[in-house]
C-alpha cells in the first residue's frame, strides 16, 4: 500500500526531475499579465550554449512565444500545455521575447528579455 | 411593342414576383456576436429551418472560438480579428454553439444557443413522453385486474 | 402471481452469480476488492498531485479534473451505479488509511483483535441520510470552483479523504462512508434501482446459524464493515459491497444476485421502510440537475458569472436561490401533488407523509434518467480532453501514450439532444411502472390507487417533459 502512495509521489517526483534535467536548460513560465507575467521575465544565457527552452502554459489561455532576433516561436501554446525551443544564441545583448496570442487584455505587456552574455 | 408581348412580359414578371415570394420562407440572416469571458452576446440565435445564416464573431477580451453543434461548424476571433461563419439551416433544433479556444477558467462551460425553428426533435421527444405516459397510463388504469394490489414483500 | 416489469420481467427474477466457480473464488479472497481499492489508490494519489501541481491552471487540461469530473462522475452516474449499486464503494481508497489502522494489516485478517481507534458508535440520530444530504448540497455550491480549478479540487478531495481518516479513528468500522461520505448519498439512493444486490442465499440457514459471523467477523474476514446484518437486510442503500460476507459465512450462504432494476423501490417494510431522508435526496439531486444544467450547460452568462463568484452578492444570491429550491422549493411542489393524490384517491386514512415519501421514490428513476442526461451533455463535448490528459497528467510535458496534443473534438454533439431526450423517455418509462406499483402499495384499495395514481402521474409526466424542454427546447 506504501507504493501506491508514496511510491507514487516520489517515483513521479523523480522521474520528473530526471526528465527536466535532460531536457532542457530553461524553463519558462507563461501567464497572463494579471497573473504575473512571464516568469522568469529576464532569462541570461551564455553565448554559443545550446539553449533548450522549456515553455510551461499554467494558465487558463492559449499563449504563444516569439524571440524574433533568434528565428524561434511557437505558434501557440495551449493552456495546460508545454513546449520546447532549440536555439544557440550566437550574438551577445538583449532580445525581447512576446507571446503571440491574444490572450488577454493586457496582452501586449506581456513580453520579457533574454539576454546573452 | 404589341399589346400581347406587354401582357406576357407582364405575366412573367407576375410568375417571377410570386416564385420569389414563396421561397421566401428561406431568409437570409445576419448575427453580430459579441464573446466576452465567459458569454456569447446575442446567446440565443433563433433562424427558421433553410435559412442562410451569417455568423460575424467578435472578441471583447481575449481569443474565443464558436463551435455550432449539429453543424460541425467553428471559427475563431480576438480583438482586432473577427471570425465568421455563413451556413445553411437545414437541420432543425436546438443546437449549442460552444467556445472552442480555451479562453479561460470557465470555457468549457462557455455555451450558446441556436434554435431552428421549428423545433421538430424537441416535439418529436414531447409527444414520445406523452405518448408513452398515456399508454403506461391506460394500461395501468384501465385494465381488467383482478389482482390485489401487491404488498410489501 | 408474478409481477412483470413492463410485463417483461419478473420482479422477482434473480441470477445468483456466485455459482459461477470464478465468481465465488473472486469474492471469498481477500485479495478482492483489496487489489481494486489499491489501483484507485494509486489513481488518487496522482490525482490528488495533479491537482495540487495544477494550481490555478485549466481545468480541462489537468488530469485530476478531468478524472475526478468528466470519467468517474461519469462512469458513476452512467454504468457503476444504475448497473452495478455501490461497485464503487468496493473499490474505493478514501478508507484505506483508517481501515488499515483501525485493522492493523491491509490483507489478512487477525480474529478477534480489538480495532484501534475510539471506536466510537454513531449517534442514532444522525443514522440517516440528512447529515449526506447538507453536505453534499453545500459541495454543489462549489462547483464552480471545483471543476475548473484543480486547487479547489484538490481542497475538496482532501478534506474528504482527511475526514474520512480522522472519523475512522474515531468511530467504529465505515461511519463516515455510511453517513458522512458526499458520494455516498446518492449512490445508497440510486442503487435501490441497480441491476445487482447482496443478499443472503438461504433464509433458513441463515436463521440455524447462531453465531452470525458475517456480522462479528472471523478468521477468514471481518464483520460487516457497514454494520448491515448481511443476513437479513433488504435494500441496497447502505450495503458498499465490499464482499467480507462472503468470506466470513462459513455456509458459503451469501449471493449476488442479477436483478431486475427498481426492485429495492418497491421494498417497504418495519426493517427496511421507506424514509423522508432518502425522499429528500431525491428532490436535492433532482435540484441539483436542474441547477446545473441551467448554469453549466446553458447559455446564460449572467448565471455563469453567479456561480463562479464573479461578485460576491451574485453568488450568496445562487447559493440562497440553490438552497431554497432545493431544499423547500421542489419538496412543496411534491408535496401539492400528493396532497392531490390523495384527494383524488377518495382515501381519508393513510397518513399525507406517506403517500408523499412513499411516491417520492419515483423520484429514483427519473432522476437517474436525468443525471444520465446531464452526463450525456459533459462527456460528450469535453471527453475528448482525456486523450491529452492522459499523456500529460502533470501539464509538465510528458506524452506518455502519444495523445497529448489531442485536439478538442466533440464528440456526436449533434444527436446530444435526441440522446438526452430518449434517455428521459427511457427513464420515464421506469418511472410510471414503478410508480402505479407504489400507488397500489399505498392505497389500500385497487380503484383508489388507480385514482390516487392520476395526479402523480401527470405531476411526473410535467416533470419529464420538463426536462425533455430543458435539452432539446
Amino acid at each position: 500500500m506504501l507504493i501506491a502512495t508514496v511510491g507514487t509521489v516520489l517515483g513521479v517526483l523523480s522521474a520528473e526531475k530526471f526528465r527536466r534535467s535532460r531536457l532542457f536548460t530553461t524553463e519558462l513560465i507563461a501567464r497572463e499579465p494579471n497573473h504575473g507575467n512571464w516568469y522568469p521575465r529576464t532569462i541570461t544565457v551564455k553565448r554559443g550554449q545550446p539553449v533548450r527552452l522549456l515553455i510551461r502554459n499554467i494558465d487558463t489561455v492559449t499563449h504563444g512565444f516569439a524571440l524574433p532576433d533568434f528565428a524561434v516561436g511557437a505558434k501557440e501554446i495551449k493552456a495546460g500545455h508545454v513546449e520546447t525551443i532549440t536555439f544557440t544564441p550566437d550574438k551577445v545583448g538583449q532580445f525581447p521575447f512576446f507571446c503571440t496570442v491574444w490572450c488577454s487584455p493586457r496582452h501586449e505587456e506581456m513580453r520579457g528579455v533574454l539576454v546573452v552574455e | 411593342m404589341s399589346e400581347s408581348q406587354v401582357a406576357l412580359r407582364l405575366g412573367f414578371g407576375l410568375a417571377l414576383l410570386c416564385g420569389l415570394a414563396c421561397s421566401a420562407g428561406a431568409e437570409e440572416r445576419f448575427f453580430e456576436v459579441r464573446a466576452k469571458r465567459f458569454a456569447f452576446t446575442p446567446h440565443v440565435l433563433t433562424v427558421n429551418r433553410g435559412d442562410t445564416v451569417r455568423i460575424r464573431l467578435l472578441s471583447e477580451d481575449v481569443h474565443h472560438g464558436m463551435y455550432l453543434d449539429g453543424y460541425g461548424l467553428q471559427t475563431s476571433a480576438y480583438p482586432g480579428h473577427d471570425g465568421g461563419l455563413r451556413f445553411v439551416a437545414d437541420k432543425p433544433g436546438r443546437f449549442s454553439f460552444r467556445c472552442s479556444v480555451t479562453c479561460g477558467e470557465f470555457h468549457p462551460y462557455m455555451i450558446g444557443h441556436l434554435r431552428v425553428e421549428p423545433n421538430t426533435p424537441f416535439h418529436l421527444l414531447v409527444l414520445a413522453v406523452l405518448a408513452v405516459g398515456l399508454i403506461g397510463w391506460g394500461v395501468a388504469t384501465l385494465r381488467r385486474q383482478q389482482e390485489e394490489p401487491s404488498h410489501d414483500r | 402471481m408474478t409481477d412483470k416489469l413492463f410485463g417483461l420481467v419478473d420482479l422477482n427474477a434473480r441470477l445468483e452469480l456466485t455459482r459461477f466457480k470464478p465468481v465465488r473464488a473472486l469474492f471469498k479472497s481477500r485479495w478482492f476488492p483489496l487489489a481494486a481499492v489499491l489501483v484507485n489508490t494509486f489513481l488518487f494519489v496522482v490525482i490528488l498531485l495533479a491537482c495540487l501541481v495544477g494550481g490555478y491552471s485549466a481545468g480541462n487540461y489537468n488530469f485530476g479534473i478531468m478524472i475526478v469530473w468528466i470519467l468517474w462522475w461519469v462512469m458513476l452516474m452512467f454504468v457503476l451505479v444504475p448497473v452495478f449499486a455501490r461497485a464503487w464503494c468496493l473499490m474505493c481508497p478514501f478508507p484505506i488509511f483508517s481501515d488499515w489502522l483501525q485493522r492493523g494489516r491491509l490483507l489478512d485478517v487477525v480474529p478477534g483483535r480489538k480495532p484501534f481507534g475510539l471506536g466510537l458508535k454513531w449517534p442514532t440520530r444522525l443514522r440517516n441520510m440528512w447529515l449526506m444530504n447538507v453536505a453534499f448540497l453545500m459541495t454543489t455550491y462549489f462547483s464552480g470552483f471545483m471543476t475548473v480549478r484543480p486547487m479547489a479540487s484538490f481542497i475538496l478531495l482532501g478534506l474528504v479523504i482527511l475526514t474520512a481518516f480522522i472519523v475512522g479513528l474515531v468511530f467504529e468500522r465505515r461511519n463516515f462512508c455510511l453517513y458522512l461520505c458526499p458520494v455516498s448519498g446518492f449512490q445508497g439512493l440510486y442503487a435501490q434501482f441497480a441491476m445487482v444486490e447482496v443478499r443472503r442465499k438461504d433464509p433458513e440457514i441463515c436463521r440455524q446459524h447462531k453465531v452470525k459471523t458475517c456480522y462479528l467477523g472471523n478468521e477468514c474476514g471481518h464483520g460487516c464493515p457497514w454494520l448491515l446484518a448481511p443476513f437479513n437486510f433488504q435494500k441496497n442503500t447502505y450495503c458498499g459491497m465490499c464482499l467480507e460476507c462472503f468470506k466470513t459465512c462459513p455456509y458459503d450462504n451469501m449471493g449476488f444476485n442479477l436483478r431486475p432494476p427498481g426492485a429495492d423501490l418497491l421494498v417497504d417494510n418495519p426493517r427496511a421502510p421507506r424514509k423522508l431522508d432518502e425522499a429528500w435526496k431525491a428532490f436535492i439531486m433532482l435540484g441539483i440537475a436542474i441547477n446545473f444544467y441551467l448554469a453549466f450547460q446553458g447559455p446564460w452568462g449572467w448565471l455563469k458569472d453567479m456561480v463562479r463568484a464573479a461578485t460576491w452578492s451574485g453568488f450568496l444570491t445562487y447559493i440562497l436561490y440553490h438552497t431554497v429550491s432545493c431544499l423547500v422549493i421542489i419538496p412543496a411542489i411534491f408535496l401539492g401533488f400528493a396532497w392531490l393524490s390523495k384527494r383524488f384517491s377518495g382515501n381519508r386514512e393513510v397518513p399525507l407523509k406517506n403517500v408523499f415519501t412513499n411516491f417520492a421514490y419515483t423520484l429514483v428513476p427519473l432522476g437517474l434518467g436525468v443525471w444520465i442526461a446531464f452526463s450525456l451533455g459533459i462527456i460528450l463535448p469535453n471527453g475528448s480532453y482525456l486523450l491529452h490528459i492522459l499523456s500529460d497528467p502533470f501539464a509538465w510535458g510528458w506524452n506518455l501514450f502519444g495523445t497529448a496534443n489531442f485536439p478538442w473534438t466533440p464528440v456526436w454533439t449533434a444527436y446530444l439532444g435526441y440522446v438526452q431526450g430518449a434517455t428521459m423517455l427511457v427513464f420515464y418509462l421506469f418511472t410510471i411502472a414503478f410508480g402505479y406499483r407504489i400507488a397500489k402499495q399505498t392505497y389500500p384499495t385497487l380503484a383508489q390507487a388507480r385514482r390516487g395514481w392520476t395526479p402523480i402521474w401527470a405531476g411526473l409526466t410535467a416533470l419529464t417533459v420538463f426536462f425533455v424542454w430543458l435539452y432539446t427546447g
